[in-house]
């Protein structure tokens, strides 16, 4: 009887389960045979041919959309550099410090990461406007600083949480100078935190829109923007072949960092932002 | 160096960028949506976007649709979740696997997710031309209209396929240290299965589930591309109401748009208060 | 009123190759409190949940005045189970807790209040109903648990480690407290612990589990003077263990012989005896008295710790520390060992 009865649970389990994982891969099907499709007509269930011409133009040289990968790439890589330089020192003070104001200071760095990024940047906007950074890649890559660089300082402030200071104290009372301290001792210690951080920040970055269509003005054409574009203009076979291109980081991400990426970390809310 | 300096030196450069391009981002558009702009002339603030905002038929119907498709949409994306996480939990054939999409899952962006929906969901799309097959529809116009659609389904769907694994994962881990002891004691002192669940186990969980919530609805609150890509012209959602106007040829709209973005960002405020109450008494146990 | 009576009870958990218990069998007569004692990872809590129903045995039955709960859900078993971390709900308040077996039950409100409100006086707690558990001490929370786990009248009551997390002036009174309501209420009660201590000051009998077997299930004061192998007698703290032969009423050791009383063990063997039954510099006619060479001697506080040599034999005794002082490692001494508190074990 409770034998029967479990034999029901678990093929439910089992049911539910392939249910959940057919709807998880679901969207990502179409946009994967499109790549691959020329000419895909209603109401054909799979394409009458098959072509590599969408791949052919996403990766010719003529394109643009490798440039463009290009461009995301340095742009990402240059804000997770940034929120790193900027985030771990904060992170230090947060997590091994106790202070007035610290509730404020939390509180600030907690904003971004909820207030939707149209909420601020076309304010931003009209100042960089002023200072010449619209239209600019430096200025798309400091105006993504908003979304990854709290991300960087909540998971450092969880790693200094769990630190201990004395190792520092250690090391300088055997001979360490303070940088070869930082360099031998607290750097190998924050690591892991740092590598988390930054593949956050990088897929923060790697994903923003709004942000780089307002302050880049059209001048800075990311993945994602040149993605929407075509998306809109309807070359679905070119916008199947980007889509698979613009989610590999991703996935590479993924695969070097599964066990990291637990839902425990705080920041785990780094993911609503992709 | 005293403790006091270096706290300050090390905050500096974050809380510069922040209070700078954040805050001073927020208290811009506040000013050019009081039309105050002393460097532009502009010396005199008044109420005059607000009361065009607030006697505009679409910024209601916008507000209202983006309500509906943030509130619908955290919802049903965390009652969905939590199911997940609950199945998560147990060991079954298959659970790697979905345990490996929901992270794959939570590192494709949105937009990838709203092309695909497109790609399901059009009247065109993998799901009418099933209809077809199954001579349920004889030709497009015949399917429902699940994108660009006056309901927002489309744009619904795809957040709730984002935010599935989202609050999923926040839920599981929340679940998984919480442990099943508690839910042990219930059923030893009589809770039923169903009892255990609804008076042990989302009470606890509730706070992770809330703070995730929250999270969720500030997002599909203001994101902007999704319902670009996936909405309907008329009414548009706020976002893409407010990028609109801002955009607008007509450079006397931009004051418009900023009160809008501070409607949201006021939306997103209280969103922050009820996240800090819940997930400090989290810490706080 | 439930007498349980545990049968082969067998429990391998999944892709474990060896059983975590195996076939464990005890009779627990109704109203007794019995403690399932063994190291941790012997199966004691295995064993707990799964007469509770927290958990599906392998092989074997749970019987309850005959009838076997096995296939009951475990909100109708009448078992509630105390965990060692007391697990209060923490969003609830210490009455809530209390009631909320009562209100699972769909119980009148009213009536809940009333009996949360009796209960609260019984474990001596009447003004905390409002608190909430994180506000609460140790022992408070520990007797929250009790009140929580009693309210609901459970024919059998499980408790895990109950004494365990309790400083040791809390230990006293929380036995007392337990005792005193466990003979009131007549439940059968068994308790797992991992502390010998623990099970001989607060349990009717014990059972010892050692790697998954029951090793002996006896009245306290059996493990200490008639324990049934030295695995047993080593973990009620026995030191002393000598090989050699009983025939009759001799015991055959190595330098010697030695008298024993009637009805031991016969055949090659060891035989043991506690540290603390050892009579030093006692009447030299005595039977068993022996000379002893001191090999080390270690100071307690209260007591002393003798390392002796009698012959090849290492011997641990216990003393009073006044009765050894002046004695240094290397002196003679005479000890008896008399022949009552001489065991055999089974070989």
């Amino acid at each position: 009887m409770s034998t029967r009865k479990s034999l029901i649970t678990s093929n439910l389990r089992v049911l539910t389960g392939l249910v959940l994982i057919t709807w998880l891969i679901l969207p990502l099907i179409p946009l994967a045979i499109w790549s691959f499709a020329r000419g895909w007509f209603f109401p054909d269930l799979l394409p009458k041919t098959w072509s590599l011409n969408a791949w052919n133009y996403a990766l010719s040289d003529t394109a643009g959309v490798l440039d463009s990968l290009w461009l995301t790439i340095g742009i990402s890589l240059a804000a997770t550099v940034l929120s790193i330089l900027v985030g771990v020192p904060a992170g230090r003070a947060l997590g091994m410090y106790k202070f007035k104001g610290k509730e404020i200071v939390e509180l600030m760095i907690l904003a971004p990461t909820i207030v939707p990024g149209i909420a601020v940047v076309l304010g931003i906007h009209s100042v960089f406007i002023f200072v010449g950074l619209n239209n600019t890649v430096p200025g798309v890559i400091l105006v993504h600083l908003v979304p990854t660089l709290p991300y960087m300082v909540l998971v450092m402030s969880g790693i200094f949480a769990n630190y201990d200071a004395s190792f520092e104290a250690q090391a300088r009372s055997l001979g360490a100078s303070a940088l070869k301290t930082f360099w031998y001792v607290t750097l190998p210690a924050i690591m892991p935190g740092i590598i988390v951080g930054g593949l956050f920040a990088f897929l923060v970055s790697w994903s923003q829109y709004i942000l780089t269509l307002l302050i880049g003005g059209g001048r800075v054409v990311t993945l994602p923007l040149l993605l929407f574009n075509f998306a809109t203009s309807g070359r679905n076979d070119i916008t199947g072949a980007i889509g698979m291109i613009y989610i590999l980081p991703g996935i590479i991400i993924l695969l070097l960092t599964a066990r990291h990426l637990s839902g425990r970390s705080g920041a785990v809310g780094g993911f609503g932002q992709i | 160096m005293s403790d006091r300096l270096k706290i300050t030196l090390l905050l500096l450069p974050a809380m510069l960028i922040i209070v700078l391009l954040f805050f001073g981002g927020l208290a811009i558009g506040l000013m050019r949506s009081f039309n105050y702009m002393p460097v532009i002339g502009l010396t005199e603030p008044d109420l005059s976007a607000y009361f065009l905002v607030f006697t505009d038929r679409e910024f209601y119907l916008s507000f209202l649709l983006t309500f509906h498709i943030a509130f619908t949409s955290t919802v049903i994306s965390s009652i969905l979740a939590i199911g997940a996480a609950l199945l998560l939990r147990r060991n079954f054939v298959g659970r790697s696997i979905v345990n490996f999409l929901f992270q794959l899952n939570l590192t494709v962006p949105h937009l990838v997710g709203a092309i695909g929906m497109l790609y399901l969901f059009s009247q065109s799309g993998s799901f009418a031309r099933l209809a077809a097959e199954w001579n349920l529809i004889a030709k497009p116009s015949q399917f429902p209209a699940l994108v660009f659609d006056p309901y927002a389904i489309g744009i619904i769907l795809q957040y709730i396929w984002k935010e599935i694994p989202f609050i999923g994962v926040i839920v599981l881990a929340n679940m998984q240290s919480i442990g099943e002891d508690y839910e042990s004691v219930a059923r030893s002192l009589g809770a039923s299965r169903w009892q255990t669940f609804r008076h042990v186990l989302l009470p606890l969980i509730f706070p992770g589930v809330l703070s995730a919530s929250v999270m969720v609805f500030a997002f599909t609150f203001g994101a902007y591309e999704i319902p670009a890509l996936l909405g309907a012209n008329y009414p548009a959602a706020l976002p893409v109401l407010a990028y609109r106007k801002y955009t607008d040829v007509d450079l006397a709209a931009r004051p418009e748009a900023m009160a809008m973005a501070i409607i949201i960002a006021i939306l997103s405020a209280v969103m922050i208060y009820i996240y800090i109450r819940y997930s400090r008494r989290r810490i706080r146990g | 009123m439930t007498h349980v009576s545990i049968k082969e009870l067998t429990k391998v958990y999944p892709g474990a190759s060896e059983p975590s218990l195996d076939r464990l069998s005890l009779e627990i007569p109704t109203g007794e409190l019995t403690a399932l004692l063994g190291p941790s990872g012997c199966g004691k809590t295995t064993t707990m949940k799964m007469i509770a129903g927290l958990l599906d045995p392998t092989s074997g039955d749970v019987t309850f005045d005959g009838r076997s709960i096995l296939k009951d859900k475990p909100e109708n078993r009448g078992v509630v189970m105390v965990f060692q971390n007391y697990l209060l709900f923490p969003y609830m308040s210490v009455a809530d807790n209390i009631g909320f077996g009562l209100k699972m039950r769909k119980m009148d409100p009213a009536e809940i209040k009333r009996r949360v409100g009796e209960m609260l006086e019984l474990v001596k707690l009447p003004d905390l109903g409002k608190r909430k558990p994180s506000a609460l001490s140790g022992g408070q929370q520990q007797r929250v648990a009790l009140a929580r786990a009693l309210i609901v009248q459970p024919n059998v009551l499980l408790l895990d480690e109950p004494l365990s997390n309790l400083d040791a002036h809390l230990r006293f009174e929380m036995r007392d407290l337990i005792r005193s309501l466990q003979q009131e209420m007549g439940i059968t009660t068994i308790f797992v612990t991992h502390d010998q201590e623990e099970a001989v000051v607060l349990a009717d009998r014990v059972a010892l589990i050692l790697d998954g077997c029951m090793k002996q299930y006896d009245n306290a004061e059996a493990f200490y003077k008639r324990p049934v192998d030295e695995a047993t007698a080593r973990f009620f703290g026995g030191q002393n263990f000598m090989s050699g032969t009983t025939r009759g009423t001799v015991f055959e050791a190595s330098f010697g012989q030695l008298q024993l009383v009637e009805g031991l063990n016969q055949g090659s063997g060891v035989l043991t005896f506690r540290p603390e039954n050892v009579l030093l510099n006692g009447d030299p006619s005595a039977p068993n008295t022996l000379e002893a060479n001191i090999a080390d001697k270690i100071y307690l506080g209260t007591q002393t710790r003798l390392k002796l040599r009698i012959g090849q034999e290492n011997v641990d005794i216990i003393t009073n520390p006044s009765d050894v002082e002046g004695l240094s490692p290397g002196d003679l001494i005479r000890v008896t060992l008399p022949p009552q508190t001489l065991w055999m074990l089974t070989s």
